[in-house]
């Protein structure tokens, strides 16, 4: 990776209609830390991570993708420099594990090196010669996939909205080591969760009031 | 170019893979076909109709079942998206014109399928014989082009507006009037066997299909981001 992506917010709100979910959040992750996000049910932790990747724009406040070399990423190419693992984003139920991971990297103009992806699968735990729909998969399974899939294409961004839903203690000290290593490669992480453990994972911290 | 071949084609691969499996979509269009084209042959048949009037009616009525069949499917590209959540990774994952091309030649595709079946079914049950069979082939042709790449674009705002079904057809309506016109102005054209007529249609139904192609172009990434 060169030189990676810093992720500076400012003074962001977001409301829908007129509810106000939260107002004047700041705060900034640099690459190799882990920023954890806080707070209560219905705070606003998802809706930031859909606010930050890009997804959603805000109802007030800035946000920045700042190469450490220099110069900021347009907000149209964040995409190409983040990965996202989140309740609400689903794969496709109908593919199987290895057409997912095709799609995804095809249509990220990665093409598709089928030798990658099968080590991936492997290491997040997943048989790569299992052609089972992803539809018929265990909760913990989808989530590892969705896992494999944010860090696919080696993003320079990774936000990992509660990754360890739905993962057994094995995949909870499997994904604490991945965290680990892509903060060590110079990842910028920014992880939402209320998970104890999950939460000290983090060298900052952003708690929303709720 | 190439690259964005790959991409819209991986798009299509999996639209075309989900449909195979699920068949949703082909479900519904041959639903409405198979009904429809069952109604108007059983009520109205090859012989209800004078002889004069056979061009123009029996080429109304087949595009009224190829529209409203091709609307009971070709919506169900990207509502599917945002019912089953995927929409938030394929946003992230593709860029937006690549997710427009994929769309639209799923689209194409299932059209095409749908037209190869019911277009000869609706001549064998209506003898409906255009004189010129290339002119007929013309307008199906680009008829069906801009009626996808309408429908494509319709489905999009759709999908975002969350109000689904009612919208749709309220949306479409000032888009696919005049597309519906032409097209059934150049298939009695064709049934007559007036290749100015066919011509004349055909150059109107092109250029429609040339607007719709600029505007979603331009448009579709800003209904597809908000
Ligand atoms: N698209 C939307 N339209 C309207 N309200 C929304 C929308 N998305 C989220 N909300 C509201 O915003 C608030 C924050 O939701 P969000 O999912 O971000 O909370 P959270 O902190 O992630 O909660 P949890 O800990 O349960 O995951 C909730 O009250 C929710 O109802
Ligand atoms: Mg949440």
């Amino acid at each position: 990776m060169v030189g990676g992506v810093r992720v500076e917010f400012e003074e962001l709100a977001k409301r829908f209609d007129l509810r106000v979910v939260f107002r004047g959040v700041s705060g900034r992750a640099e690459p190799g830390s882990v920023l954890v996000i806080t707070g209560p049910n219905g705070s606003g932790k998802s809706t930031l991570m859909t606010i930050l990747c890009g997804l959603v724009r805000p109802t007030r406040g800035t946000i920045r993708y700042l190469r450490a070399g220099g110069g900021e990423v347009p907000r149209h190419a964040w995409r190409e420099h983040l990965g996202i693992v989140a309740p609400a984003m689903g794969l496709y139920g109908e593919l199987d594990a290895m057409e997912n991971l095709r799609f995804f990297s095809t249509v990220r103009g990665l093409g598709f090196d089928e030798e990658r992806c099968r080590a991936l699968l492997r290491e997040v735990g997943l048989d790569p010669d299992r052609t089972t729909p992803v539809a018929g998969f265990s909760t913990g399974m989808h989530q590892r996939l969705k896992i494999a899939q944010a860090v696919l294409h080696e993003p320079e961004v990774l936000f990992l909205d509660e990754p360890g839903s739905n993962l057994d203690p094995a995949g909870q000290d499997w994904l604490e080591g991945l965290v680990e290593r892509q903060r060590e490669g110079g990842t910028t992480v920014i992880l939402a969760t209320n998970d104890r453990r999950e939460m000290e994972w983090g060298t900052e911290h952003v708690a929303l009031p709720g | 170019m190439w690259r964005f071949l790959a991409e819209a084609g991986a798009v299509f691969v999996k639209d075309l893979r989900t449909e195979f499996r699920t068949r949703v979509a082909l479900n519904a269009l041959g639903l409405f076909a198979v009904t429809t084209l069952a109604a108007v042959s059983y009520t109205i048949g090859p012989y209800r109709i004078a002889e004069a009037d056979r061009p123009f009616l029996l080429s109304a009525l087949l595009w009224i079942v190829i529209f409203f069949a091709s609307m009971a499917g070709l919506d169900r590209s990207f509502v599917k998206e945002e019912d089953t959540q995927t929409a938030p990774l394929l946003r992230l994952s593709a860029s937006p014109l690549v997710v427009w091309a994929g769309k639209l030649a799923f689209n194409l595709a299932l059209l095409a399928v749908l037209m190869a079946i019911l277009v000869p079914l609706y001549g064998m049950l209506m003898g409906f014989r255009p004189v010129s069979l290339w002119g007929f082939a013309g307008i199906l042709a680009a008829g069906g082009y801009t009626l996808a790449v309408t429908t494509t674009m319709v489905a999009a705002i759709i999908a975002r507006a969350m109000t689904r079904g009612a919208l749709f057809s309220v949306l479409s309506l000032p888009l696919l009037l005049p597309l519906l016109i032409f097209v059934i102005q150049g298939t009695r054209a064709a049934a007559e066997g007036s290749p100015e007529g066919v011509m004349e249609a055909l150059r109107a139904v092109i250029s429609l299909g040339g607007i719709m192609t600029i505007l979603s172009v331009v448009l579709f990434p800003a209904v597809w981001h908000e």
